[in-house]
C-alpha cells in the first residue's frame, strides 16, 4: 500500500520544538475558573483577546454570540491543525496526517447524518471542522450534494469508500464505525518500528483501549446484547485485546464493572464507578482527563518523535472543548458544578 | 617513479616532511571538529528557528544555545595553534 511506504529523513527538532512553542500559547487551568465567573459576550471579547483573535475578527461580521464563539472555536482547531501540516516535513508530516483522519472520518459522518436528518447543507457545513485531507471546499461541495451516490462518487478516491461503498441512506451506525476501524487500522500501520515510534504505537493503542472503555460503558448502560456491542468495539488496543473485548462485552453490568478491576484503568476510574451509577459523565471526564495526563507524561519520554505533537493536537482539542462546554453551559444556565465536572483539565 | 627512503633523505628533507604532517594533523583537528560542531548544531539550530517563529522572544536564548556547540570547533582550533607554534 502507497502509504505504508516510509519517507526520507526524520526532521523532528524544529516540528517538536515548534509545537511546545505553540503548546506554551495554550490557555493556562487558572483561565477556566475565571471564563466561569463571565457571561457569554465577556467571554467572546477574552477569547477575542486570546490566540482566537483573527478567527473571531474574521467571523465576526457572519455571526454573533454563541454562534459566534463556536464558528471561531471550529475555524481555529481547523487552522491550527492545518498549520502543524504546513510547518511540518516528511514522517513528522506523514503520521500528522494519518492522525488528522479522524477529523475526516467526523466530517464525514457529520455530513452523513445531517443528510439522514435531512438537515440544509450549511447546517451541516457548520459543523464540520476541516482539519483533515477532505479541504473545506470540498467538504462544501459534498454537503452540497442531494443523493448519497453523489456523495459515495465524490469519495471514490478516498480510503473511506470501503466503509461507505454499501451505504443506501439507511441506518449509520453500522456505517460510522467502519469507517472508526478503517481509521485505527491506518493509522496503526502508518506507525514503524523506530524507538520513538514504537511509544507512539503504544499511545495510539491506548486511545483505542480508552475508546473502546467508553463504549463499553455506554453500551452496557443502554443495555445492548453482546453481539451488538462487540461490532461496535475497536481492535488493537493495548491491554483490551480481542479475546478481552469478546469477554467484556458478554458480562453483564455488574461483572463487568469486577472485570475491569483486572485492568489498569481501574484505578483512574475505581472512584466514580459503582453498580448504580446512573450517569456516564464522571466516567467520561475521567478516562479524557487519563488520555490527556498520559500523552503529556510519555511525550517526554522521547522528545524528538511525534508524541509531544500528539500530545499538543490533543490537548488543543481539549481547550477547545472547555471552552465550548462553559459556554453551552452558561447557554442553558448549567450551574456551575456540573459545567466544572465537564470540564478536563 | 621516484624511489625516496629516508636513510636516503637529508636531515632537511626529514624536517620539511614533518612539516608538512603536522599541518595535516592541524587542518584536521580544524576540519574534523568543525564537521563535528556543525552536526551538533543542525538540531539545535532547527529546534531554535521552530520555538522562535511561535515566540520571538526566544531569539536570544536560541542564539546562545545553538553556538554552544562551537566550543568543539574552537577546541579543535586550539590544538591545531599548538601543533602549528610551539
Amino acid at each position: 500500500m502507497a502509504f505504508l511506504i516510509r519517507r526520507g529523513s526524520k526532521k523532528y527538532p524544529y516540528i517538536t520544538a515548534r509545537v511546545r512553542a505553540m503548546k506554551s500559547k495554550l490557555l493556562p487551568r487558572e483561565v477556566y475558573p475565571k471564563l466561569m465567573n463571565m457571561d457569554i459576550p465577556e467571554i467572546t471579547r477574552f477569547i477575542g483577546e486570546s490566540e482566537y483573535k483573527q478567527d473571531v475578527d474574521e467571523l465576526a461580521q457572519k455571526y454573533s454570540g454563541l454562534d459566534l464563539l463556536e464558528h471561531a472555536l471550529n475555524q481555529n482547531l481547523a487552522r491550527t491543525y492545518r498549520k502543524l501540516l504546513r510547518v511540518s516535513q516528511d514522517e513528522p508530516n506523514f503520521l500528522i496526517t494519518e492522525y488528522l483522519r479522524h477529523w475526516d472520518i467526523w466530517n464525514i459522518k457529520t455530513i452523513l447524518r445531517g443528510k439522514y436528518y435531512g438537515a440544509q447543507a450549511q447546517e451541516i457545513l457548520d459543523a464540520v471542522v476541516a482539519a483533515g485531507q477532505l479541504g473545506y471546499r470540498e467538504l462544501t461541495s459534498i454537503a452540497n450534494m442531494e443523493s448519497i451516490d453523489d456523495i459515495k462518487a465524490a469519495l471514490a478516491n478516498s480510503p473511506y469508500y470501503a466503509a461507505i461503498a454499501d451505504y443506501d441512506g439507511g441506518e449509520l451506525s453500522a456505517i460510522e464505525n467502519e469507517l472508526d476501524k478503517i481509521y485505527y487500522s491506518r493509522l496503526l500501520a502508518s506507525i514503524g518500528k523506530s524507538k520513538g515510534e514504537k511509544l507512539s504505537l503504544k499511545f495510539i493503542k491506548t486511545e483505542i483501549d480508552l475508546k473502546n472503555l467508553k463504549i463499553l460503558f455506554r453500551t452496557k448502560k443502554a443495555g445492548l446484547v453482546k453481539d451488538d456491542i462487540f461490532e461496535l468495539l475497536i481492535p488493537g488496543g493495548m491491554e483490551f485485546k480481542s479475546g478481552d473485548l469478546k469477554r467484556m462485552s458478554s458480562l453483564p453490568w455488574s461483572d463487568f464493572l469486577k472485570g475491569l478491576e483486572d485492568y489498569s484503568y481501574w484505578s483512574e476510574i475505581s472512584e466514580v464507578v459503582s453498580e448504580d451509577m446512573t450517569s456516564l459523565m464522571d466516567v467520561e471526564a475521567l478516562l479524557d482527563k487519563y488520555a490527556m495526563g498520559y500523552a503529556s507524561r510519555i511525550s517526554h519520554y522521547y522528545p524528538l518523535s511525534i508524541l509531544p505533537i500528539y500530545d499538543y493536537m490533543l490537548r488543543k482539542n481539549n481547550e477547545i472543548n472547555n471552552i465550548r462546554t462553559i459556554v453551552r453551559g452558561k447557554k442553558v444556565k448549567l450551574p456551575d458544578e456540573i459545567i466544572r465536572k465537564h470540564l478536563v483539565m | 617513479m621516484v624511489d625516496i627512503s629516508i636513510a636516503d633523505a637529508t636531515v632537511e628533507q626529514i624536517l620539511a616532511n614533518q612539516k608538512g604532517l603536522i599541518a595535516i594533523g592541524a587542518g584536521l583537528a580544524v576540519g574534523l571538529s568543525g564537521i563535528a560542531s556543525g552536526i551538533a548544531e543542525k538540531d539545535i539550530g532547527a529546534a531554535a528557528v521552530g520555538a522562535m517563529a511561535e515566540r520571538e522572544e526566544l531569539f536570544g536564548k536560541g542564539l546562545i544555545l545553538t553556538v554552544i556547540p562551537e566550543t568543539i570547533v574552537i577546541f579543535g582550533l586550539v590544538v591545531a595553534i599548538l601543533l602549528l607554534f610551539l
